[in-house]
């Protein structure tokens, strides 16, 4: 192995080293005289889900060059990589891990050294003896190349390689097992919805869909860690407080309020008068969800002997909230908390709705504001962008219920989250309300409106700790600090991130 | 030898949980008395960390949430086992099904603070999980 590029990554044997610079500099000749504009962007904007195939990867280069797209059939030579179109197999094996468990993808061009990778799953410009390789790590990493290259399609509108691309994912997400084979499912039904236009009414029964939530609860700790680390931060801010009022911007079954109240109850010197606003969607049929969740936690108040009050608010979306509505009360006599777990990234589709609620909030006055919200950029303005970030997000995710052992739970959480797949990439507009941002960006935007962080203290880390120690379902979970937040992971990518913020002095 | 069920109780308020727990498969008497709640707070709190609150308040809410005996099994005594592997009872249909009590253990090490709230909390939230599945009157 050449040790100079062992140290940057790439497996490269000295043998090989020839026949590889040959390549490259064949590359920079097609690159110089392309005519076609739109491949410049190959320049800069390559991601290489393989370093260590830098042979591989000139290869595809090389072969998107000599054989351009046709249009007048769907051409599945055109994909880059090693997606659709099996290639002549050599002996080695391919030993690098399937792209999407690799949360790195470095994007910038291979080094102008010459260089040559090891021979793995070899890609031949030319196919010439079409052996069709049933290796699925390698079906795996063509997956992956194919949906992205689907993605690609849709984006540029160009239909027909759009449909061939997504029915081809069919056939390779077959070949896949686990966790791999139901992300890639769900995507390929997200892309194919969003090619033939079959939106997904986003309108369905509410009901339905906290159901499904309640399955995604009882299956992994993702939720679970989001009421107790903000719980954690509601107690310590209502730590002297006589009267403390709650403000639920998605009660749904009020899963995270019996801890806290259970809290309260055993506080020292006696648990304060509990109010609990809660806010959910319309529900159909008239049924009432709002209130029978507040008879229940009522119950409960009274059962552990705390004073408890409740009120539901019904409302389409959280900026429709007015602060004279809540009945709220003075601040020296009511400590007031606003409690978002996963609801404020749906504001962002309408112009001006964020802001309306953050100002909201303001008026509230709160002594806290504790925001839950998925840790990944869902938002961005490019198509692609966005759906390569969702890949490698939800692969994580799904790949963290594997270790789950309750199969109708997990099936349950599995759909859950193949509802929020298929909003992110099929929908848009006001449709798309899955609008995920990352923490940062988070912080701009709470910053930028007039809150301090408020960090969360070392008791809601040690207690997500242990909380995700007694999880039957894996190891692989992890808790991280990040400046005063926390973030619940699976292995090295974080999932989930709770925030605190209080009015700024 | 039938012991009398005072003096069975007075004996059992000096065992600990695995010893208290065999004794509850003796016989219908021990197994009455084996499974008092006060003996159970003997064994929760003896070993605790003070949470601040007096005696009385805890044994309202936690007797309303289930008892002490549950809030052991369930919760503290899972918390208080080496985390060795995590893959559990694959015929579970709860990610929280507690473990086996392991024979011979030794006696759990004092539960700190930590511990003793993340249990009360799963304590509350399973009580009401429970009045999901219309449990109205309960």
């Amino acid at each position: 192995m050449d040790e100079l590029l062992a140290v940057l990554g790439y497996k490269v044997r000295s043998s090989d080293m020839a026949d590889v610079a040959q390549k490259l500099e064949q590359l920079e000749m097609a690159m110089g005289t392309a005519q076609d504009d739109g491949i410049s962007h190959l320049a800069c904007d390559t991601i290489h889900y393989n370093p260590s195939d830098l042979s591989g990867w000139v290869d595809s280069m090389l072969s998107e060059f000599t054989n351009p797209p046709d249009d007048s059939e769907y051409d599945l030579r055109a994909i880059p990589g090693v997606a659709a179109y099996p290639q002549a197999d050599e002996s080695d094996k391919d030993s690098s891990p399937a792209a999407v468990s690799s949360p790195s993808s470095s994007s910038s061009p291979p080094p102008p050294i010459a260089a040559a990778a090891a021979p793995s799953s070899a890609l031949i410009a030319e196919p010439t003896r079409p052996v069709v390789l049933i290796d699925s790590q390698e079906a795996g990493v063509r997956l992956v190349h194919t949906l992205l290259a689907c993605a690609e399609a849709v984006q540029q509108d160009n239909v027909k390689l759009a449909d061939a691309l997504v029915k081809h994912t069919g056939l390779l997400a077959a070949s896949q097992t686990g966790a791999m084979r139901k992300v890639a499912t769900y995507f390929a039904e997200a892309l194919a919805r969003r090619i033939y236009k079959i939106y997904p009414q986003d309108c369905l029964d509410p009901s339905y869909s906290d159901t499904l939530e309640m399955h995604f609860y009882e299956t992994c700790p993702y939720l679970k860690f989001a009421h107790f680390t903000a719980n954690q931060a509601i107690l310590e801010a209502f730590a002297t407080a006589n009267r403390v009022h709650v403000i639920d911007f998605g009660l749904k079954q009020g899963m995270q309020w019996p801890a806290l109240m259970q809290a309260l109850a055993l506080r020292p010197g006696g648990p304060p008068a509990f109010r609990l606003t809660g806010i959910g969607p319309p529900q159909p049929n008239n049924t009432d969800n709002l209130q029978q969740v507040g008879w229940k936690l009522a119950h409960l108040a009274e059962t552990i002997g705390v004073e408890f009050e409740f009120r539901g608010f019904v409302a389409n979306s959280l900026a429709d909230l007015e602060p004279e509505m809540l009945d709220l009360r003075p601040a020296d006599v009511e400590a007031v908390a606003v409690n978002s777990v996963f609801e404020l990234h749906r504001l962002l589709g309408r112009s001006a709705g964020m802001d309306k609620v953050l100002s909201t909030i303001k008026a509230m006055k709160p002594k806290i504001v504790t925001v839950v919200e998925q840790e990944a950029n869902h938002n961005g303005p490019v198509f692609v962008d966005r759906f390569t970030e969702a890949l490698h997000y939800y692969s994580s995710l799904f790949d963290s219920l594997e270790g789950s052992t309750a199969s109708q739970d997990l099936v349950m959480s599995e759909l859950y989250l193949g509802r929020q797949i298929c909003n992110v990439v099929a929908c848009e507009g006001g449709d798309r309300v899955e609008r995920h941002e990352t923490l940062t960006q988070w912080r701009a935007r709470m910053e930028s409106a007039g809150f301090d962080p408020v960090h969360l203290g070392s008791n809601a880390y040690k207690q997500a700790s242990m909380l995700l120690a007694l999880f039957a379902g894996g190891d692989g979970y992890r808790v991280e600090e990040n400046n005063g937040a926390l973030m619940l992971g699976w292995h090295t990518r974080p999932l989930i991130a709770t925030s605190a913020w209080q009015l700024a002095r | 030898m039938n012991l009398d069920e005072n003096l069975l109780y007075e004996v059992l308020k000096h065992a600990d949980a695995a010893t208290l727990g065999r004794a509850a498969c003796v016989s219908k008497q021990w197994h009455r008395t084996a499974q008092d709640e006060r003996l159970w707070e003997l064994i929760c709190t003896k070993h605790w960390a003070n949470i601040g609150c007096g005696n009385t308040q805890l044994r309202s809410v936690v007797l309303a949430l289930g008892g002490f005996r549950r809030l052991h099994s369930q919760y503290l005594w899972p918390l208080s086992k080496p985390q060795s592997s995590s893959s559990a009872s694959g015929s579970s249909s709860s990610a929280w099904a507690p473990f086996p009590p392991m024979i011979g253990a030794k006696p759990p090490a004092r539960w700190g603070k930590d511990e003793v709230h993340l249990s009360l909390s799963l304590l509350s939230i399973r009580y009401y999980e429970k009045m999901n599945f219309g449990n109205r009157g309960r």
